[in-house]
């Protein structure tokens, strides 16, 4: 196996950091601007803001999983966590310690008395753990080191012969050196599950990636509804594409040719090297959130309309499907595949481009979402957040 | 400059690496035909005369199928072409 | 009566005088902050727009609408992706067609996440120059009233704010105050006065000044800061809050920045 380059943080429970995070995390939604507050007055602090308001309902157990995940991604070097104080806030807090959390901070508003104080009190806490923060050195780490998000938004016809296929290349030498890689979006596999499948180390993961698939077009398919006019997007159909299979096809490029080691539920950490499959959805942010809670440390992001998507832990690369639109929009696309379609550049070409810049950006190196400081966020729901709409 | 991708030998479509207007000649490789319409670059066109309900292959693999009689170096697009799964207005 | 209302045209006669910058997709959240925050305009977080079936895309777009023809609103510009489900150009010509105080601009046709902002902050100057606050006397102002817990004094309240002039329209079937908050939007309620749940806090909404009334609990008795007003008040003293508020001044909310919202959503996300 060849030396690797990569120098990251090397966290108490054995995992590695590609960035060094003081994250500041609302428990509820009406906390989400507190930490908007604390993230404005401490340049360096990240937060995220989120619409939960502690309901407890069929998607209880997947939000605690998402915020204990993503507060515990080995990207964050501590997270300030602020409460209400309830149980279920109490265990998202004990499983993200679980998951290898090592700086926690809990402020419980009730505890504080006031919005004010906790503003200012989470103020204070942050820039301590800030000045801490930069007191880490990135070490010498294995190619393992590497937890690789794959993912596609707004796609164009060019997406599947351009930047995907590159990314594949990207990912298959990342993989063969022993990090490991995650395809997501069930929707963006449909109609391509069987060459997945067809590709698993073992008879059992293939039918479970087949299941995952066939469970997902149940569940549409039960809310008795048509997809297209989402899937498609209207934006992907502008672009060329005409069939969410169509779609899928180019789509499971990006995870190149290397074998299938698993299937993970939405936000479920990979065990081991190799490349898996994540059952998200194929809304961009949606995913993001599910990869940040699967502690993937780095994400590509294949594009063909263009997108300034960004995540608060996570740096994402994003690689231009077409050259007009990565000349266009130059400061929110990282790097331009769309040569491969000009013929100016082989697919091998732009997957080493590929491969360097992920190296390069792993390293420290600032990503364009990371420079304008873009970043979202959205929880993922499987059941619906109001009563109705004529309530 | 190669005006039409073709990614697998068994593909009926190609992909426009260039904005194509209608009437225009492509002689490529075994290929030559004319565009019946504009064609967008990254859209796809027709290789030969593909008939109601047959598949349309691209990457060697089914992609959805016509739902009318489609002629070499016609647009193939959502006006003619339909998904075979979660595209409800089939049934 | 209250005299400090502004006149916002089409959208009616508003208690504040918010110039609202509305992501349409989550896509184009975090630039809408930046442009909200140049131009000294409102602007919130949200995850919706993209990926969404069924009755939820009219359903999100008809909230979208709503907000941006709030009474409590100045003018709006919308902020785009391009190729969201919801295509925020159409939205916007749409809205723009019913209030001539509303402009859009769509980051991939705009050249980028910094030409965005700069387009976004001229945009909305230039709408700020172009409708400056108009103060308009009211004839009635209506209040929402979010009503998560049962409170003993709501039919006399109801009552008193109708001798004033004052109506109100009662939320009481959400799953939180967030649900019952964008309902009573829905309704263009200027004000809101809420009646939290024992165990949930106090809460905002970006457009609609919120009073919180605090309960008995122990959360709370713990965070009486937080709220407007304390859990024995008056129906005189919640009466003349409400007034104040209307007239102006701030509530505890609007203080502290707390507003979110919850943008309805029946389907499962795609």
């Amino acid at each position: 196996m060849s030396h690797s380059p990569i120098r990251a943080y090397l966290r108490p429970n054995g995992s590695w950091g590609l960035r060094n995070h003081v994250l500041v995390l609302p428990l509820h939604s009406a906390l989400s601007s507190s930490a908007r507050a604390i993230e404005d007055a401490c340049p360096g602090a990240v937060a995220i803001t989120h619409d939960w308001s502690g309901e407890v309902d069929g998607d209880l157990q997947r939000i605690i999983r998402i915020l204990a995940g993503f507060a515990s991604n080995p990207n964050n070097f501590a997270t300030i966590f602020l409460s209400l104080g309830s149980a279920n806030e109490e265990e998202i807090i004990a499983q993200a310690e679980n998951l290898g959390l090592a700086n926690v901070v809990h402020l419980s508003l009730p505890h504080i008395g006031s919005t004010k104080l906790l503003i200012d009190v989470g103020i204070r806490e942050a820039s301590d753990l800030l000045v801490r923060a930069h007191e880490q050195i990135r070490i010498e780490a294995p190619w393992s080191a590497i937890v690789l998000g794959l993912e596609c938004g707004g796609s164009d016809a060019l997406s599947g012969i351009t930047a995907n296929p590159a990314l594949g290349v990207a990912s298959d030498r990342l993989v063969e050196l022993g990090a490991m890689s995650v395809l997501g979006e069930t929707t963006e596999i449909l109609g391509a599950e069987h060459l997945l499948a067809a590709r698993a180390i073992t008879q059992d993961i293939g039918q479970r990636i087949i299941e995952t698939v066939a469970r997902y077009e149940k569940s549409i398919n039960y809310e008795g509804i048509d997809l297209r006019g989402a899937q498609p997007s209207r934006g992907n159909i502008e672009g060329g594409l005409s069939t969410l299979e169509e779609k899928s096809l180019g789509a499971a490029k990006k995870a190149g040719n290397a074998q299938l080691s698993g299937v993970l539920e939405y936000a479920e950490i990979p065990p081991a090297r190799g490349l898996y499959f994540m059952d998200t959805p194929g809304h961009d942010i949606e995913q993001l959130t599910g990869y940040a809670a699967g502690h993937i440390n780095i994400v590509v992001f294949t594009t063909g309309r263009g997108t300034p998507t960004g995540s608060a832990i996570m740096p994402v690369i994003k690689v231009a499907t077409n050259s007009p639109m990565a000349m266009k929009l130059s400061d929110l696309i990282d790097l331009d595949a769309g040569s491969i379609a000009d013929g100016m550049e082989t697919l091998a070409e732009v997957g080493t481009r590929i491969f360097d810049e992920i190296i390069r950006i792993a390293n420290g190196c600032e990503t364009k979402a990371e420079i304008s400081g873009n970043h979202e966020f959205a929880l993922s729901r499987m059941y619906k957040t109001i009563v109705s709409y004529d309530a | 400059m190669r005006k039409i991708l073709i990614l697998h030998v068994n593909d009926n479509v190609a992909v426009a690496l260039t904005d194509i207007s209608q009437g225009e000649l492509i002689s490529q490789d075994e290929y030559l035909f004319t565009a019946k319409d504009n064609i967008a670059r990254g859209h796809k066109l027709a290789t030969r005369n593909i008939s109601i309900n047959e598949g349309i292959i691209k990457y060697g693999e089914r992609m959805g199928h016509a739902t009318s009689e489609i002629r070499t170096g016609e647009h193939v697009h959502v006006h003619n072409v339909l998904g075979d799964r979660l595209s409800s207005e089939v049934k | 009566m209250t005299s400090n209302g502004f006149d916002h045209g089409k959208r009616g006669i508003g208690v504040r005088n918010h110039q609202l910058i509305l992501p349409s997709v989550v896509c184009s959240t975090h630039i809408s902050r930046r442009i909200a925050s140049a131009v000294g305009a409102l602007s919130f977080s949200h995850q919706h727009g993209c990926g969404i079936i069924g009755a939820d895309v009219a359903g999100i777009e008809d909230f979208f609408g709503a907000l941006a023809n709030h009474p409590n609103v100045s003018s709006c510009l919308i902020v785009s992706l391009g190729c969201e489900t919801i295509q925020g150009q159409e939205l916007g010509a749409r809205l723009a067609s019913a209030n001539v105080s509303t402009k859009y601009q769509i980051i991939q046709d705009s050249g980028g996440v910094e030409a965005t902002v700069s387009a976004g902050i001229l945009a909305a100057r230039h709408l700020q120059e172009s409708y400056p606050p108009v103060k308009a006397a009211f004839g009635n102002i209506t209040v929402g009233i979010d009503l998560c817990r049962e409170s003993a004094q709501i039919a006399e309240l109801i009552a008193g704010l109708s001798e004033v002039g004052v109506e109100t329209i009662v939320a009481r079937q959400g799953k939180s105050s967030a649900e019952n908050f964008s309902q009573l939007m829905l309704a263009k309620a200027h004000v809101i006065l809420s009646f939290p749940s024992p165990d949930q806090p106090a809460s905002g909404f970006p457009l609609i000044p919120v009073i919180n009334v605090a309960s008995e609990s122990s959360l709370h008795q713990g965070i009486v800061a937080d709220f407007d007003l304390a859990h024995e008040s008056t129906i005189e003293a919640t009466i003349s809050r409400i007034m104040e508020v209307a007239d102006a001044q701030a509530t505890i909310a609007e203080m502290n920045g707390t507003g979110e919202i919850l943008a309805p959503r029946l389907v499962r996300s795609t």
